[in-house]
């Protein structure tokens, strides 16, 4: 667990894996995104728009397993200190909170021509809402605890407040996950289950691209986030050295 | 000493996040009723209707029960769960969505008799995707199973 | 109704999305590590 808490070894094997994972990710979601729009079938009742599930899933996808990520990197920040957890944290907030958007516009612009309408307040819906406030929420607290003289924020990590407040969050995944199944709503139940899948495979197919591929493309960014906290803690330490010194 | 100190916040989170988790079911279970999006027939037969009272009604149009009033923009059809069914009468315009055998929320109210009058209509869309050339085939939501023949 | 449009909106926004935060996170990862670097160099 412990392999990647000295920030040289990690940057070390980050700087090789930031390229890889951003083109590669780009490459998939161009590649899904373009058989999506062009080769698949319509689907027999929402007819074209059937295309927008292939952004709004990985989307959906990404802004709850970014909050995932938040949670694990709060368990292991509170538990082990690790020293990289507080950083990751800081660094995932921002495209996950991106991801929790975009699956609600592009949900909300399918739901025009397929429901009927833009918006409703089903358990869904406004669960996914509460998950987009809940990034704000964080990224906020991270950004206040950065201003803490002295804290943990100083190292580019986030405060205890901001990692406990993370694990609390965590409770509205499984209440999105289920919102279909206990309580009536507006938005279709489950479609990828234990035991299968109701999507044909017809229409399926590109779908497992682009969530591999916005997943790759996830982790390229949390890199390229990780790496410039880490950059800009070098500076600082240097800085406040040069200081002592003058002193 | 380090291990100890370690392991204790282990349990301490371990034991918080079980307790949050716990009460947030707890309230999202107990907001069964009031989450629900809408109602569907069954709810209906089993704790009756409020007349004028604006609710949601939710569930399969019955294939077969959708008619056209001589207006043009008048639909009446009926609304089923499995369980119960409700009559409906909608004027306005329908989503594309909207058709028999297919999923639909209504919002409106209920009328004296029991029919309930919509003001508005959504199509509700069920967990299968499907190319057109399979249109017809049977489902079996239970299995994911797709049989029969594709229309010709 | 058209279908197309919607569709064309929601890649949109999706691909502005991500192209903006690929280009967000790339330049200050570039700034950062620059500094740092030149940071080394006049040691």
């Amino acid at each position: 667990m412990h392999a990647f808490a000295n920030p040289a070894k990690f940057l070390s094997l980050a700087k090789v894996l930031t390229p890889w994972l951003f083109w590669g990710g780009l490459a998939l979601i161009l590649v899904g995104a373009g058989c999506g729009l062009f080769v698949t079938p319509a689907d027999y009742l929402q007819g074209e728009s059937v295309r927008i599930l292939y952004i709004h899933v990985p989307a959906a996808w990404l802004g709850m397993g970014g909050w995932t990520g938040l949670a694990i990197a709060a368990l292991m920040q509170i538990v082990w200190r690790h020293p990289l957890a507080g950083v990751a944290g800081r660094a995932i907030a921002v495209p996950g909170a991106l991801f929790t958007a975009i699956c609600l516009a592009t949900g909300s612009i399918w739901g025009r021509p397929t429901w009927g309408t833009w918006w409703e307040w089903d358990g869904r819906m406004t669960s996914m809402l509460v998950l987009l406030f809940l990034y704000f929420g964080y990224i906020a607290l991270a950004r206040a605890s950065a201003e803490q003289p002295g804290g943990i924020g100083e190292n580019g990590g986030v405060s205890r407040v901001t990692a406990i407040f993370a694990l609390v969050g965590a409770v509205n995944l499984p209440i999105i996950n289920r919102s279909v199944v206990w309580w009536n709503s507006l938005h279709q139940g489950p479609s990828i289950t234990m035991r299968g899948s109701s999507i044909d495979s017809a229409i399926l197919w590109p779908l497992g691209l682009t969530v591999i591929g916005f997943s790759l493309w996830f982790g390229a960014i949390v890199l390229m986030r990780m790496r410039s906290i880490l950059a800009q803690n070098k500076v600082e330490a240097r800085m406040a050295r040069l200081a002592r010194e003058a002193a | 000493m380090a291990l100890k100190s370690k392991h204790q916040r282990l349990i301490l989170v371990l034991i918080a996040l079980v307790a949050i988790i716990g009460a947030g079911l707890l309230a999202a279970s107990a907001l069964k009723d009031e989450a629900a999006y809408f109602y569907v027939p069954a709810d209906v037969k089993a704790k009756g209707f409020t007349p004028g009272k604006a609710v949601r009604l939710g569930g399969m149009v019955v294939a077969g029960s959708l008619a056209h009033a001589p207006d043009g923009v008048t639909k009446t059809f009926t609304v089923s769960d499995g369980k119960a069914t409700v009559p409906v009468r909608f004027t306005g315009i329908a989503p594309d969505l909207f058709r028999e055998g297919s999923g639909v929320v209504a919002e409106g109210k209920f009328d004296a008799q029991g029919t309930f009058i919509a003001d508005n209509l959504l199509a509700k869309h069920d967990e299968r995707y499907m190319p057109r050339e399979m249109e017809g085939m049977s489902y079996d939501p239970k299995t994911h199973k797709v049989t029969g023949a594709a229309k010709p | 109704m058209n279908h197309w449009p919607f569709i064309i909106a929601a890649y949109l926004i999706t691909a502005l999305g991500v192209l903006g935060l690929s280009w967000g996170s790339w330049r200050a990862m570039r700034a950062a590590e620059a500094r740092a670097d030149a940071m080394r160099r006049d040691r």
